[in-house]
């Protein structure tokens, strides 16, 4: 795979929480100058668990870079174990969604950064963790999908939350993403690299699905992440196990677009990562001056990515844009360029705790690129 | 509900509350994270009264003391990565050395000294990152951040054991870290920074810098363990120096600066000397004596010289007198100048024996200064000295298992065996008291052990484990095992780990508990998907030999579907039961016999004739679903618009039956679950269509 480093360094932040990160959200701004995540923290320690906003200072552009500090404003504890969590604006007011390992989904609202209060809840509506949830952008819906195969869609009332089971496969199918495409579809997907595409208008079974039927030599695994891109909800993007990440065309259907994958004999020839992708985004800022070329809607747009094993990229289709690893930490005073930006944006939260993979490997070069820090989210 | 013992301590008093002695019956077990969960049982005879009491006790939650168990997480993590590439660089090393041995010893020093340093930056920060142009003119020392003992034994051994290169520099490497790490030592004795640190937060109130003895006692002993600029600095403080006392006092301001002079020239043997550091730099030694002796001719020149006279003042007399006796070595102004054994000791490497090399004679320097300066409780890091210094590798291992813990240990051994075989055979034997283990791989394990203890280390367990030759795979397995399979995260890091050391077998066990839990907790799909990843046909084939005990039966629709659903996902592998095929097709047949719906639809009722006709050709149909399936499609065979099946066809199932009905004399055959009358009422209906199919031809 080829990589095309870029024009800019890049500046990261690490920010060791000595807690287990469970989910990291930016919290949509409520002033112009703020920057503000949301983390979903959880001490093994005390088996406690916490969501927290924390502020992101931005560090002073003619310092040295190390000064970027995380400094937690507010808490709200969650019964139970937080497994996902997502943010939205809704009539410039935050909201921050959040499902959790007994399979309830609560939702928080943000006044300000000082104070997170609960709005409402729905207990239990998945007989197990929540794998994933996702809040329709500036709406009041939220679908949650869970290993015990229940598709629900829970609607947030302006006092109370109220939830619908869309669908049951009664654990035959398993989801463990979902992400909405518009008001009325959305996109899940689960085991063996399967997708499935809902209309909210056609319940009782998926419009449209795609399962790994793929050639032999490749391998199956879990789709961890979907994102769907607002001017191109035709497709949908897909990051799991052992570093895929492809694009399944609902027009070319059998046909997915492969960004990264691993085959059996052939290793990571043609992967980013070897691990689990965690995440997987459509970079849509338009700013970039590289995004541009893939106006063009023939081609896809370029995406990030973060994975188990510590990596950090912008891929294009067909070619590695960007890796970055510690190692290509450097400072620059161009704060708000594009790449920066996004990856500013992402880092502090990427290295909230450090989870390591290794390799036993004889290759001394390499090894360095073995230990990296586990992401275990990327936002933009 | 057990209630949370106020943390910290580690011995926790407990009261029964009754008044009695406590319950002989006590129950100590690990809870969560970092607690023991302690709890008490009354004696039978207090059956009256509640019974018992339940305490968490949370053990130290603050590290120890220095540093905080977040922080020692922070330092594990970091230190995964130099440990593993000194590893692979060892390992491709010691393949290579077996042809050519002699370039190995200088790449492997290199790639010690990389490692040392690597883990030596995770400790800290030594050096204060803000340095003001300025100089504040009223500061002797610079406020740095406090250092830790960690980081002072770290470079301590890297300083002795790894840093080959500058052996011939190693006495003024000493200095440089009695200067950055004197301030340790203030918890349990004087220290010649806390003298200095003293007067610096007392000067402002002295008007006359020379008339207080303090001034000369702290001058005195700065320049005793070699700090210099501090020594210069405040002999610039001196009286004379103020511009209308300088034409009263000229032979007093000239003997106060010829004595700041030759300190600041004084020649110090070193690789090379950081910008405001005072001194004359010589790296090889002909050219450091010759500098030594011009210099110490100076100093002699000095004291003999006929200002002295002339100086009035007479504690500036005294006082530069004394700092000539101590750039002398004077050894009774050595001791009087410092405060503790190791600063005299280093007063003497200074002034007295700058050439001493090699630990023999460094160790005898050592005993003497304990001698004269000797010490109720020593501190953990002189003790690593003298054991550094006394060539007892055990002393050093034991002292830094015993103040630092088994990640010291188990780092710190890498650097005790760096050319000295004596150590490497003490560390490398394997001992039959171990359980034919040697000490490194022992330390190794032990922090190994302490790592998989906690939530949030377990995951690097694996890279120590992996580098002990004879139990490590064994413990890696248990560790992965012990991991719960319930949350996904952690089965897949489970399963990456299980990847990445060719665990093969470990992984598909994993895969196999995965799948078991999933299929009990009703989530079929996953527990299919797993067992399938792991390649578990026993489990797999089970699961089919459920999916047949319902061929035959009428079901309801909603178990159909739950039904048809597994045979779905069983069948996405295709190897994974021979009687799958059969299943399939049975499927397509139950299907059609369902979408016949009222007994009129002539094309669905073709069709599930079609699909029993390809079931009963097809051999790999089991002969006892034979009379089940003709039972099922009764209907069929009595289908009243026309005959479905041709006369050849009906010859083939009657045949099929008549082999039943032989079948039924042998002792293996199983006796379908169907009513007594089902074999009369299929022949029967097979007869009857079998008269309509020829009266239609």
């Amino acid at each position: 795979m080829a990589v095309r480093p870029l024009s800019r360094p890049v500046e990261i932040y690490k920010h060791p929480l000595h807690k287990y990160v469970d989910a990291v959200r930016w919290l949509p701004p409520i002033s112009a100058l703020d920057r503000h995540a949301v983390l979903a923290l959880f001490d093994s320690d005390c088996g406690s668990s916490s969501v927290e906003i924390h502020s992101f200072l931005n560090p002073k552009t003619d310092a040295s870079s190390t000064s970027a500090m995380l400094t937690a404003l507010t808490t709200w504890n969650p019964p139970s174990r937080v497994s996902s969590l997502k943010t939205t604006l809704i009539g410039h007011r935050p909201f921050i969604a959040v499902s959790t390992a007994d399979g309830s989904v609560y939702l928080v609202s943000a006044h300000d950064a000082h104070t997170l209060v609960e709005i409402g809840a729905v207990h239990e509506v998945h007989a197990c963790p929540v794998s994933c949830i996702d809040l329709l952008e500036g709406g009041s819906e939220c679908v949650s999908v869970g290993e015990d195969g229940k598709v629900n869609l829970v609607s947030f009332g302006s006092s109370t939350v109220t939830n619908t089971l869309f669908f049951d496969s009664n654990g035959l199918v398993s989801y463990s993403a979902a992400k909405w495409a518009s008001p009325n579809e959305f996109a899940t997907g689960g085991l063996d690299f399967g997708l499935q595409w809902w209309d909210r208008r056609k319940p009782g079974s998926p419009v449209s699905q795609f399962k790994c039927n793929w050639a032999q030599g490749r391998a199956s695994g879990i789709i961890h992440s979907i994102d769907i891109h607002p001017s191109r909800k035709h497709t949908c993007l897909a990051g799991g196990s052992l570093g895929t990440i492809f694009a399944w065309d609902l027009r070319w259907q059998h046909e997915p677009i492969i960004f990264s994958e691993s085959r059996i004999g052939v290793g990571s020839k043609h992967s980013v990562s070897e691990s689990e992708v965690w995440e997987v985004q459509c970079v849509c800022d338009g700013r970039s001056t590289s995004t541009s070329n893939f106006s063009s809607s023939s081609r896809m747009l370029p995406i990030m990515m973060c994975s188990e094993d510590g990596i950090l990229a912008v891929l294009e289709q067909g070619m590695n844009l960007l890796v970055i690893s510690d190692s290509q930490m450097s400072s620059s005073r161009n704060v708000f360029h594009f790449w920066f930006y996004i990856f500013f944006r992402k880092l502090m939260a990427v290295f909230a705790f450090p989870i390591y993979s290794c390799k036993r490997t004889e290759n001394t070069s390499s090894v360095n690129s073995q230990f990296r820090p586990k992401v275990c989210s990327c936002l933009q | 509900m057990p209630e949370t013992a106020p943390a910290g301590g580690e011995v926790v008093p407990m009261s029964s509350g009754h008044g009695q002695p406590l319950a002989p019956r006590l129950s100590i077990c690990w809870s969560r994270g970092n607690s023991l969960r302690v709890s008490l049982f009354s004696l039978a005879s207090f059956e009256d009264e509640a019974g018992g009491e339940v305490v968490e006790v949370k053990l130290c939650d603050g590290g120890d003391g220095e540093i905080s168990n977040a922080q020692w997480r922070t330092i594990a993590y970091d230190s995964v990565s130099p440990f593993a590439m000194l590893q692979n660089r060892r390992n491709s090393m010691s393949s290579f050395s077996n042809i050519n041995p002699s370039p190995y010893h200088l790449e492997c020093w290199e790639y010690m000294m990389d490692y040392s340093k690597d883990i030596n930056v995770l400790l800290g920060n030594k050096k204060s990152s803000v340095d003001s142009l300025i100089e504040d003119p009223d500061i002797f020392l610079k406020k740095t951040e406090e250092p830790t003992c960690l980081k002072a034994a770290w470079e301590l051994m890297e300083m002795f054991y790894v840093n080959k290169l500058s052996q011939a520099w190693l006495p003024e490497r000493i200095v440089d870290w009695l200067a950055d790490y004197d301030r340790l030592f203030a918890a349990l004795h004087g220290t010649v920074h806390m003298k200095v640190m003293n007067f610096q937060n007392v000067h402002n109130d002295i008007e006359v810098y020379e008339d207080d003895l303090r001034y000369w006692d702290v001058i005195e002993s700065a320049l005793a363990v070699g700090w210099l600029e501090i020594a210069v600095k405040m002999l610039r403080r001196h009286g004379s120096y103020q511009l209308d006392q300088l034409s009263n006092r000229e032979t007093e301001n000239g003997l106060v600066e010829a004595v700041a002079l030759l300190i600041s020239k004084m020649p110090r043997m070193r690789s090379e000397l950081e910008p405001g550091r005072l001194g004359e730099c010589y790296k090889a030694k002909p050219d450091f004596i010759k500098a030594w002796d011009k210099w110490r001719g100076q100093i002699t020149k000095l004291d003999s010289c006929a200002f002295w006279i002339q100086c009035h003042h007479g504690q500036t007399r005294e006082g530069l007198k004394k700092l000539l006796q101590i750039l002398l070595g004077n050894t009774n102004s050595l001791l009087a100048a410092t405060t503790n054994w190791l600063e005299l000791c280093v007063s003497h490497l200074i002034y007295i024996r700058p050439f001493t090399v090699g630990l023999e004679s460094m160790y005898n320097l050592a005993q003497n200064c304990i001698q004269l300066k000797p010490m109720s409780s020593p501190h953990k890091l002189m003790n690593i000295i003298i054991g550094i210094l006394g060539e007892n590798t055990e002393v050093v291992l034991a002292e830094c298992s015993k103040e630092f813990g088994p990640w010291m240990v188990a780092h710190a051994i890498e650097l005790l065996t760096v050319g000295s075989n004596e150590a490497e055979s003490l560390l490398h034997e394997e001992r039959y008291n171990l359980g034919e283990i040697s000490l490194e791989e022992l330390h190794r394990l032990a922090y190994a052990q302490v790592l998989s203890s906690h939530a949030l280390t377990w995951q690097i367990a694996p890279v120590y484990l992996s580098s002990c030759m004879k139990h490590g795979m064994g413990l890696l397995e248990i560790l992965l095992y012990k991991q719960p399979v319930q949350l996904k995260e952690l089965l897949l890091k489970n399963l990456e780990i299980c990847r990445l050391y060719d665990l093969d077998d470990c992984s598909s066990n994993i895969m196999k508990m995965a799948g078991v839990y999933h299929w009990k907790h009703g989530r079929k799909g996953s527990g299919i998907y797993w067992l399938q990843q792991a390649r578990d046909e026993f489990r797999l084939n089970k699961i089919a030999q459920q999916l047949f005990a319902s061929v035959g039966k009428s079901i309801s629709d909603e178990s159909f579907k739950q039904w048809e659903g597994l045979i779905g996902l069983l069948d996405s592998e295709s190897n994974a039961a021979g009687g799958f095929e059969f299943l399939h097709k049975y499927r397509d047949f139950k299907r059609s016999l369902q979408q016949i719906g009222d007994g009129k639809n002539d094309i669905a009722a073709q069709k599930a004739i079609d699909s029993l006709m390809l079931l009963m050709r097809n051999t790999s149909t089991p002969q006892r679903f034979w009379l089940p399936l003709l039972n099922d499609s009764l209907k069929l065979l009595n289908w009243q618009h026309r005959p479905l099946l041709s006369v050849s066809n009906t010859n083939l199932l009657l045949n099929k039956l008549q082999e039943l009905s032989s079948a039924r004399l042998h002792p293996g055959f199983v006796k379908p679950d169907l009513p007594a009358e089902a074999l009369n009422s299929v022949r029967l209906a097979l007869a009857t269509n079998l008269g309509r199919a020829i009266l239609e031809e």
